[in-house]
């Protein structure tokens, strides 16, 4: 045994002696060297161009419109202060500190936080708002009454690359003292000792690992960057060897505070749903709600604690653990000086103080961030909204969108009650005059990011296609007025190449001889397909373009009845036309573009186009009011406050496959969609469906009445609807209609010549 | 045979009472009333003065938010468009504001003369010369 060892060894000598007499071995040598060399300068060439270059993506973030505080604004108290959580606003003022307010009864004050906007900064205001009951009342700044301040924007979400990585980026300066501290006490206490290792502390881990007492850190916050900036989380000898070299490189290249404002701005602080929560900046605001300068010692050492694993000391789900880890970095802190005993004492006793926010992910309202990043990417390129950090402020009115998803989720729960079919729809809400998008829901969950169908989801649109019939129509006052009588006797259309077609009412039958204005309020098929047929199908198609259909309608016969596929979008811009009296205002999601640091980039202006004549406009809105004071939307009448007079149109398919309901009160245009993305059947009419969405769409919104102002090119007259003819407020069921003036019926109706005869005679 | 008679009189008074509803509105008044807007009328003045146009129209279109129906913000965005060189624009914001006006004269009088502007700038004489003879007939009136 002895002897084979001693031989064995004499052996090994042999060996080593015969290698370093061998050239090959030398040149071996040589080689690993160069390897290692070349391994340590592309390394270095790593750290330094990533360190040095743009060291984080920042993803583009988006806000919502800011509210406008004004004498009269028709905001109540309850809005504003949800407006205000909604914004992360604090209960409890501490002198001048931004983003806190006290509420006593009606009256509030606060104190805001600065703001960039494109046509300027506003500083932080300490205000006094009161309200009344319509709306503000009072607004008072510290130097007096202020006339109009607006309010933080609410976050509504970030444009991220496929990780989902957020961050607020903060400066060294603008930590708080305490955080420093309590991330030296607690996760490197020799940082700005060391030169990037910490061989004591690496040795102790080591061995620690190696008895079995447990897997040990043992890296300095230098290592700590390195491994979550440059490289992957496993765990291997090698890839410990280049976090050690790494770390070495790092700082013989840059300042302690580089790399510690770095590490700062890095650092993993938890989840939000699918958005990765990076850097105390965002942690601040994401728990406190607060800006990073502003925190305390107690908040600052939560945060600090919860570095060594996010999820498991979550202050949300796990507050005991995040309190006892909290406290724990307070004791280290203590230990080594960084507080008094007294400090100690006073921020242990403190509460966690975490805001409870509704999970967000990477945001609340997936369907209106698709429309912006749509409109978005028609100027910028997927990887500078990802990357630079662009401020995108929006249109969307997060009260608008809540009344929406509201009316359309609740809506859909009661249509669909048990069992659960799968009933869908899409809601959007714009702004009559400026073609603004408040609101956009594109599922029956609002939160889910999936098909938006308030975009892409292209089905037939039945009635609500109809007014570009009556437009066409109306807009030749020498030919048709709302008086002139259409024909309801079926019809069969014969074209060649094509199925013959005869349209059919809803009630299976027809209506002799009926007026203009009552065929589209009860959406009288066969007089409308008649109509468009005098008209011409492909002047009607040209209308439906004017209104700003954008796509290639075709140009059949049944187009005139909406078998046309669009999506609510389309709707809304057709509608959006009509309700601005003829002037067509494209729709927009995005008001202006900032860069990080509020430079102005890029205005979406409001831009109008005078389409069609606005008298035209101005009768097919009378039109439409008729649908819901007598029509097919009468139904409406009682599920809108009083007083509240609106404009539309109801929408059903063959074999009721879609609900549709498009209309606008004297503020806001909204469509409604409701249906199976199968395209099964689903026993809704426009009126059961739909129209119950939008009610209480509009209903929820305190919406102002529609009331135009009649223009001067226009008279009222009164005319009798059975023939079409000059009638006055006395005829039975006459009903005074606008027209163009020199088009209204200068036959008079029997009971008004009567009368105008006496009347003539009564003068002469 | 009375009934139907009779519902439909009350639908005709229905309607009558909306249409009517909508001619009886007051005309928009020509003078901001509401001090916020009175302000951004100042601070879009301001800016039209230095040259900063984009600025202006940022600060209208704001106005535009709180009062949509104010013929005279719509005129103010016409001019700044006219300062611009978008005469297009200009032409469009003036109409938007002359559906607004109402009875007042004056105003609609000063949006056909931007139209008249605009249409003379764009290279349409004819369309500038009626522009500028329905102007002068409305001051005339």
């Amino acid at each position: 045994m002895a002897r084979k060892q001693k031989k064995k060894t004499s052996k090994k000598k042999g060996v080593l002696r015969r290698l370093a007499e061998n050239r090959w071995f030398h040149l071996g040598l040589l080689a690993v060297f160069l390897v290692g060399a070349v391994f340590v300068a592309w390394l270095d060439y790593r750290v330094r161009d990533q360190f040095e270059g743009r060291r984080f993506a920042l993803p583009a973030r988006v806000y919502a419109r800011p509210l406008e505080l004004f004498p009269g604004a028709r905001v109540s108290a309850d809005t504003f202060i949800k407006e205000l959580q909604q914004v992360g606003y604090r209960e409890g003022l501490r002198g001048q500190q931004p983003g806190r307010f006290e509420r006593r009864g009606d009256d509030f004050r606060l104190v805001t936080r600065p703001l960039t906007f494109w046509d300027g900064p506003q500083s932080s205001l300490s205000l006094q708002v009161s309200f009344g009951d319509h709306g503000v009342r009072e607004l008072s700044g510290a130097a007096g009454p202020l006339n109009l301040v607006r309010l933080d924007p609410e976050y509504i979400g970030g444009i991220y690359p496929a990780h989902n990585e957020d961050r607020v980026l903060v400066r060294l300066d603008g930590v708080p003292k305490a955080l420093v501290n309590a991330l030296l006490a607690v996760e490197d206490r020799k940082f700005y000792l060391h030169r990037g290792i910490d061989p004591m502390g690496m040795t102790r881990a080591l061995v620690s690992t190696l008895s079995g007492r447990g897997v040990q850190g043992g890296s300095t916050i230098t290592q700590q960057l390195v491994k979550n900036f440059f490289l992957t989380p496993e765990r291997t000898l090698r890839r410990k060897f280049t976090e050690v070299v790494m770390a070495l490189l790092l700082e013989a290249h840059y300042e302690k505070n580089d790399i510690l404002e770095t590490y700062i701005n890095e650092v993993y602080l938890g989840q939000d749903r699918n958005r990765a929560i990076h850097g105390f900046g965002l942690g601040a605001q994401f728990y406190f709600g607060e800006q990073l300068r502003n925190l305390s010692l107690a908040e600052s050492a939560l945060l600090v604690g919860m570095v060594k694993g996010p999820s498991w000391y979550d202050p949300h789900r796990q507050p005991e653990r995040a309190l006892k880890r909290r406290n724990l970095t307070l004791t280290l802190m203590r230990q080594q000086g960084f507080i008094s005993d007294e400090q100690y004492l006073q921020a242990s006793a403190a509460p966690l103080g975490v805001i409870d926010k509704p999970a967000m992910g990477t945001t609340r309202y997936p369907a209106f961030l698709d429309l912006v990043r749509r409109q978005l990417s028609r100027d910028y390129r997927d990887s500078d909204l990802q990357s630079e950090g662009l401020q995108i402020f929006t249109t969307l009115d997060p009260r608008v969108q809540a009344v929406a998803e509201h009316a359309l989720t609740s809506r859909l729960n009661r249509l669909d009650s048990s069992p659960d079919q799968g009933l869908q729809g899409a809601v959007i809400v714009t702004d009559t005059q400026n073609g603004e998008v408040q609101a956009l829901v594109g599922d029956r969950d609002p939160r889910f990011p999936g098909f938006n169908r308030a975009l892409d989801s292209n089905r037939p649109v039945g009635s609500v296609l109809k007014p570009a019939i009556y437009l066409t129509a109306l807009s030749d006052p020498s030919r048709y007025t709302l008086a002139t009588l259409l024909d309801d006797e079926p019809l069969l259309w014969q074209e060649p190449g094509r199925p013959d077609w005869s349209p059919n009412n809803y009630d299976h039958k027809s209506h002799g001889q009926v007026p203009l204005w009552r065929a589209l309020a009860r959406s009288y098929n066969i007089a409308a397909a008649r109509l468009g047929f005098d008209l011409g199908v492909p002047n009607v198609l040209d209308t439906a373009r004017k209104l700003g259909v954008e796509r290639d309608l075709p140009p059949y016969a049944s187009t005139l009845l909406g078998a046309v596929a669009l999506s609510p979008l389309e709707v809304a811009q057709l509608y959006q036309t009509l309700s601005s009296g003829g002037f067509r205002v494209p729709l927009r999601a995005i008001r202006e573009v900032l860069t990080p640091e509020g430079k102005p980039l890029q205005r979406y202006p409001l831009a109008v186009e005078q389409v069609v004549d606005p008298a035209s406009a101005y009768l097919v809105t009378a039109a439409l009011q008729t649908v819901v004071e007598e029509g097919t939307a009468r139904g409406l009448r009682s599920q809108l406050p009083e007083g509240l007079s609106v404009a539309g149109k109801t929408g059903t398919t063959d074999d009721m496959r879609d609900s549709w309901f498009a209309g606008y009160s004297g503020d806001r245009v909204a469509v409604v969609w409701n249906g199976f993305d199968d395209n099964r059947p689903t026993s809704l009419t426009g009126a059961s469906g739909a129209m119950r969405v939008w009610g209480d769409l509009m209903s929820g919104l305190d919406a102002e009445p529609l009331s135009l102002p009649l223009p001067d090119t226009m008279e009222l007259v009164w005319t009798e609807p059975v023939s079409g003819l000059r009638a006055d407020s006395e005829c039975p069921g006459a009903v005074e209609l606008p027209f163009v003036r020199g088009s209204a019926p200068t036959e008079h109706a029997p009971c008004a010549r009567s009368r105008g005869n006496w009347f003539k005679r009564l003068f002469r | 045979m009375i009934k139907p008679v009779r519902r439909a009189a009350f639908f005709g008074l229905i309607l009558a009472s909306l249409v009517s509803g909508c001619a009886m509105q007051p005309p928009a008044p020509a003078t901001p009333q509401n001090p916020a807007v009175a302000e951004l009328l100042a601070t879009a003045s301001a800016e039209t003065r230095a040259g900063r146009l984009p600025q202006a129209i940022a600060v209208l279109e704001r106005a535009l938010r709180i009062e949509p129906r104010n013929p005279l913000l719509w005129q103010e965005l016409a001019r700044v468009y006219l300062q611009r060189d978008d005469y297009r624009q200009a032409e469009q914001m003036a109409a938007r504001s002359n559906s607004w006006v109402g009875s007042n004269r004056s105003l609609l009088a000063e949006n056909w003369r931007i139209i008249g502007v605009a249409r003379e700038e764009r290279g349409d004489p004819a369309g500038a010369r009626a522009a500028f003879e329905r102007a002068a007939q409305l001051e005339h009136l």
